[in-house]
């Protein structure tokens, strides 16, 4: 039997617009099962993004339960959910948030040093992850500004995954990227995902969500559409892509 | 158009930033006026009550029987002075009396007749009685109006004087105002009928106390004082140095407003710290202003505005927060002139009225508008070091990536420790005016700590400045008395702790100066509880000398110079050892071993007996039980009316009391005598007294010490609540748009699983370096400060508490970093999606 390392159980999320209520998730239940690579997509508007910030503690839920691991995290305090974070989750954004006054090393290490002792091989760890994502020596010093979008995308992701988090979330990591960027990115997602990393990713593109194992698909604050695939690269890609296609045109994408 | 939006959006996006600009310029303008229109009026009111009274600038009183006609006519025929008024005075050192809360105080007291006063001065009467009731007074008596303003006596009170042990009833007929006797300084003249003046002349006959011939001036340009008493002196044949007393309007003026001009220091120091503070708050402001809007500055520069334009939406802001600020500081001064000029007469003991000069506040509101203006205007011409597409870039040609300070994988440090130090170090440049601020207000802050310290209890402070050992009695021996079986005796007398043999030094000339001094005598210094070299040692042989810090400046002594003392013709030679910062005397004390005094005071024998109590116990009760114990003292015999019925013993009373008097006032050391009635002879002696007489510092140091005391520390008190909240305002305002600045950076490690509390740290400790820093200069620069002050002011020494300052710095750091802190947290309200993307 699959273990669910997170689950949702009538979960709601609400915003005040202009002293309207906007619902945008309606009594949503979902169970995330550990080692998927799990992919949320949606129109514009969907509530793909608040999903997932409600799904990894970023942001409270108004209603209902977020249980991760078995435990509900719900009702925890803004700083119970900064430790529950720094322990259990990495985060990459599609605008990519490096801190812009420290390095490339520096950066990674913030994400780092807040769980893990400073050492030497935590160092290591660090520069070894930097350089498997492509990055090169002489790019540790340097500060966010003087990389290219797809090199910061990948000082984000190894931030992400330094503290070998027990789930990566992703919000449109390659949104901002050229496409030979986001490909490289998106290698180094299939990459960890292949080590067992639980991974939940918001995209509306096509080409990031063939990554994933299982597309879930939004629409109305509710899950429409659960499609499963195999692990990246096990497959025929053409048959893999048409599968999808044939998926998120059902769902009316 | 656009220009005036954006400043208005800036005042009101950041109120809380320009509220606290306002209310340091508020404060600013509210303290500067207060004491510079203050100052003025303080001045105007001496001047005016000066001149209506009807005085002269100088006074000068002879001893009685040292007075020449011709002292008279040099002021003629030398100096050209032709009007000069004259008349008998009595002059009276530590006078004990009932104030009016009933406590016993201690004044320097002038006594003169009705007669003499309208020779003197207008005798220009204030509150007062009818002329009936004064009619129907036996002991009328006229007080200046200090005693009214500031001791709250009234027409019709009693005012009691206390000499040797006997209370003199007087009724108040009213007050009067006088020019140059109206302090403590020369004393306080009072005005007493013809018969209570010639009673007093045969009281107050100690050799401190002086009845004698008054001289009233105004002198001409070529009058010299030191000149003056030379040629009298010539003129009567020996040295008049000790026999005169000297007055003037300077010399009264500083008296009366000394610690009013300390006030009004202390104010204008303050109102430098507000100051200070709102441009550094108007400094950051701009700075995050810019910052945050410089996209909209790349947009309009692009849109054709010249950045002279755009930096007036900076300056409008300013021009409206800093006359708000200003303006109400100069109204609230306007509302409060009634109390201030009460609070005013009461410190100065005159009446101080009238509005305050509105040229003077609305030039000084207009200064300060103008300096925030052109300070804002500094800063704000900085929008033109970002061209269009360097705004657009949100400023980033500045950014400087050639150093990684404090990088993370070589820190020792904890991550929040080292995240609130390397951003400490990637904006260094804006920590100056951090340190400026805190080096300001945390100098002034300490300062008024040290101040509040030296006077919690009272007089404390200028107790210890005071040069001399004040709690302790000083009971002189009469001639017959052994000095050394009756310290044997007074030491066995329950709570006396310590009893020394001294001489009661005397008035002595100093060659080359007209300043007198008067002589500690200790026959070893190491001995004494209060009195401490500011610089070099005590004396220790009979040929050397400690002197005042007062005499060393004005007299351009210093250590290893010789100085001549002379006394009754003996002149003699001493080495200056140390100096000390003494307000005794005026700091007019030379400090002498006990053979050092003896080889210019010849044939004088120690005859003081200086009794130290224990903790606790009080002067007044020992002063009564030692005076028992002795059977009282001649003093207190040559006083005493009470007689007793039986006729041998009346007999035997006024013998006493002629005894007494002969000992206590006229010198006579040994006394015998017989009275044949009929048959009988009744016998008597002087040696029935041992104790001539019994004094203390006490009364003196309630009376003028004490008030000075109490009004410095509430002042202190004052500004050490004024100053913490300046820097509480600060902070809090400095931290919290840090938040605001940082909003993005803050909001991505949340994310990454920093909690609020960690990222309060952060920025609390961010700024512990740089208020480590300012406080450890501010703890030096109070040192010198504190030093400087006192010494520039009064010639002493305070005492400089280094625990207080550690106590200070653990405070202002403590304060500090709470203060950021919580003011910090405003993290806690914004959720972490916020912080990224607001």
């Amino acid at each position: 039997m699959a273990s669910f390392i997170l689950q949702t159980n009538k979960l709601c999320k609400s915003f005040s617009n202009g002293g309207t209520l906007q619902h945008v998730i309606k009594n949503l239940d979902l169970e995330i099962v550990e080692g998927d690579f799990t992919v949320i997509m949606g129109s514009s508007g969907s509530g793909k993004s608040t999903l997932l910030y409600a799904l990894s503690g970023m942001d409270k839920p108004g209603m209902g339960k977020v249980i991760f691991d078995g435990k509900e995290i719900q009702g925890f305090s803004n700083d119970e959910l900064a430790v529950f974070r720094r322990g259990n989750c990495g985060f990459v954004f599609q605008s990519i948030y490096l801190l812009e006054n420290q390095t490339v090393l520096d950066n990674v290490l913030t994400g780092a040093l807040i769980v893990q002792k400073n050492s030497k091989e935590l160092v290591d760890r660090a520069k070894e992850l930097l350089l498997k994502t492509g990055l090169k020596e002489e790019d540790f010093n340097k500060y966010p500004n003087q990389l290219s979008g797809g090199e910061a995308q990948r000082v984000g992701i190894v931030r992400a995954v330094i503290n070998n988090p027990r789930i990566l979330f992703a919000d449109e990591p390659t949104g901002q990227l050229n496409s030979a960027s986001g490909k490289d990115v998106l290698d180094i997602f299939t990459e960890v995902h292949k080590n067992g990393q639980s991974i939940v990713m918001v995209t509306h593109d096509i080409k990031t969500a063939l990554r994933g194992t299982r597309v879930l698909y939004l629409r109305d604050g509710g899950i429409v559409g659960d499609y499963r695939m195999c692990p990246y690269g096990e497959d025929d890609e053409k048959e893999r892509r048409a599968g999808l296609t044939e998926f998120l045109d059902k769902m009316g994408w | 158009m656009k220009i005036l939006r954006l400043s208005l959006f800036n005042l009101k996006k950041n109120k809380r930033e320009a509220i606290g600009i306002m209310v340091l310029t508020f404060f600013t303008a509210f303290m500067l006026i207060i004491a510079l229109s203050n100052k003025i009026k303080v001045d105007t009111a001496f001047d005016e009550s000066f001149e209506r009274s009807g005085s002269t600038e100088y006074a000068v009183l002879f001893r009685g029987e040292k007075y020449r006609d011709g002292f008279r006519h040099i002021l003629n025929e030398d100096y050209g002075i032709t009007d000069v008024a004259q008349g008998r005075m009595l002059w009276a050192a530590m006078v004990d009396a009932y104030a009016s809360d009933g406590d016993t105080v201690s004044y320097n007291f002038s006594f003169v007749n009705e007669n003499t006063e309208r020779k003197l001065e207008s005798f220009v009467k204030g509150d007062r009685l009818s002329d009936e009731d004064i009619e129907a007074l036996e002991h009328p008596l006229w007080l200046p109006t200090n005693f009214q303003i500031v001791k709250g006596h009234k027409p019709g009170d009693e005012f009691t004087i206390i000499a040797g042990g006997k209370e003199y009833p007087f009724t108040i007929a009213g007050f009067y105002e006088t020019g140059l006797m109206s302090s403590d300084g020369y004393g306080f003249k009072l005005i007493l009928s013809d018969e209570d003046y010639e009673r007093f002349t045969n009281i107050f006959t100690t050799s401190l106390d002086c009845e004698g011939v008054m001289l009233m001036f105004n002198p001409s340009a070529s009058f010299d004082y030191d000149e003056y008493i030379d040629k009298c002196s010539e003129a009567a044949a020996e040295d008049l140095g000790n026999n005169v007393r000297n007055n003037c309007v300077g010399d009264e003026k500083i008296n009366e407003t000394t610690f009013l001009s300390i006030y009004v220091l202390m104010i204008v120091a303050l109102s430098a710290v507000t100051f200070v503070s709102s441009l550094y708050m108007i400094r950051h402001k701009i700075s995050n202003d810019i910052e945050d809007q410089m996209q909209q500055i790349g947009v309009l520069e692009a849109l054709g505005y010249r950045s002279k334009e755009i930096s007036l939406a900076y300056l409008y802001e300013y021009i409206i927060v800093g006359s708000i600020g200003a303006i109400m500081g100069a109204v609230a001064d306007i509302a409060l002139t009634p109390v201030i000029n009460h609070g005013m007469s009461v410190v100065l003991g005159r009446n101080v009225r009238g509005s305050s000069d509105l040229l003077l506040i609305a030039l000084i509101t207009i200064l300060i508008i103008l300096a925030v203006v052109a300070f804002a205007l500094l800063k704000a011409r900085t929008v033109k070091n970002f061209p269009p597409v360097v705004a657009l870039r949100k400023g980033i040609k500045t950014h400087s990536f050639s150093k990684n300070l404090l990088p993370l994988d070589r820190s020792r440090l904890g991550i929040n420790q080292s995240l609130a130090f390397k951003g400490l170090l990637g904006n260094l440049k804006s920590c100056i005016g951090i340190i400026i601020c805190i080096v300001t207000a945390g100098t002034a802050l300490l300062f008024s700590a040290l101040t509040f310290n030296s006077f919690k209890d009272g007089a404390g402070g200028l107790i210890a400045m005071m040069g001399t050992d004040t709690d302790i009695l000083m009971v002189n021996l009469m001639g017959n008395a052994d000095p050394e079986s009756t310290r044997e005796e007074i030491l066995k007398i329950p709570g006396v702790r310590k009893v020394l043999i001294r001489h009661d030094g005397d008035y002595l000339s100093v060659k080359g100066s007209s300043n007198p001094a008067v002589a500690t005598v200790f026959g070893d210094f190491g001995d004494a509880e209060n009195i401490k070299p500011y610089l070099g040692r005590f004396p220790e042989r009979d040929n050397e000398i400690m002197i005042g810090l007062r005499r060393s400046q004005s007299e351009g002594r210093n250590i290893g110079d010789s100085i001549s003392l002379e006394h009754n013709g003996i002149e003699k030679q001493y080495i200056i050892t140390g100096i000390i910062g003494s307000l005794h005397n005026g700091g007019s004390t030379v400090y002498l071993t006990t053979k050092g005094y003896e080889r210019v005071v010849i044939n004088s024998e120690p005859r003081l007996l200086a009794v130290y109590p224990d903790k606790g116990v009080s002067l007044t009760e020992l002063e009564k039980t030692i005076s028992e114990h002795f059977g009282g003292t001649a003093k207190d015999g040559a006083t005493d009316e009470e007689g007793p019925k039986d006729l041998d013993e009346r007999i035997k009373a006024v013998a006493d009391e002629k005894i007494a008097v002969l000992l206590s006032q006229y010198g006579v050391t040994d006394f015998d005598y017989a009275v044949r009635i009929g048959d009988r002879l009744i016998r008597g002696n002087s040696r029935s007294y041992i104790i001539k007489d019994i004094g203390s510092y006490e009364g003196i140091i309630k009376t003028q010490l004490v008030p000075i005391g109490e009004t410095t520390r509430t002042f202190t008190f004052i500004a050490l609540f004024l100053i913490s909240g300046i820097v509480g305002v600060i902070l809090s305002i400095i931290s919290a748009s840090e938040v605001r600045r940082q909003r993005q950076s803050l909001g991505i490690m949340k994310g990454l699983g920093y909690s609020s509390k960690d990222l309060m740290t952060q920025i609390a400790l961010k700024f512990m370096p740089v208020i480590i820093i300012s406080v450890v200069v501010a703890s030096v620069a109070v040192v010198y400060l504190n030093s400087f002050f006192w010494g520039a002011i009064f010639a002493t020494i305070a005492s400089t508490s280094i625990p207080v300052i550690i106590i200070g710095d653990v405070f202002l750091i403590v304060f500090c970093y709470f203060v950021t802190y919580l003011s910090a947290g405003r993290i806690r309200k914004i959720s972490v999606n916020e912080l990224m993307t607001e």
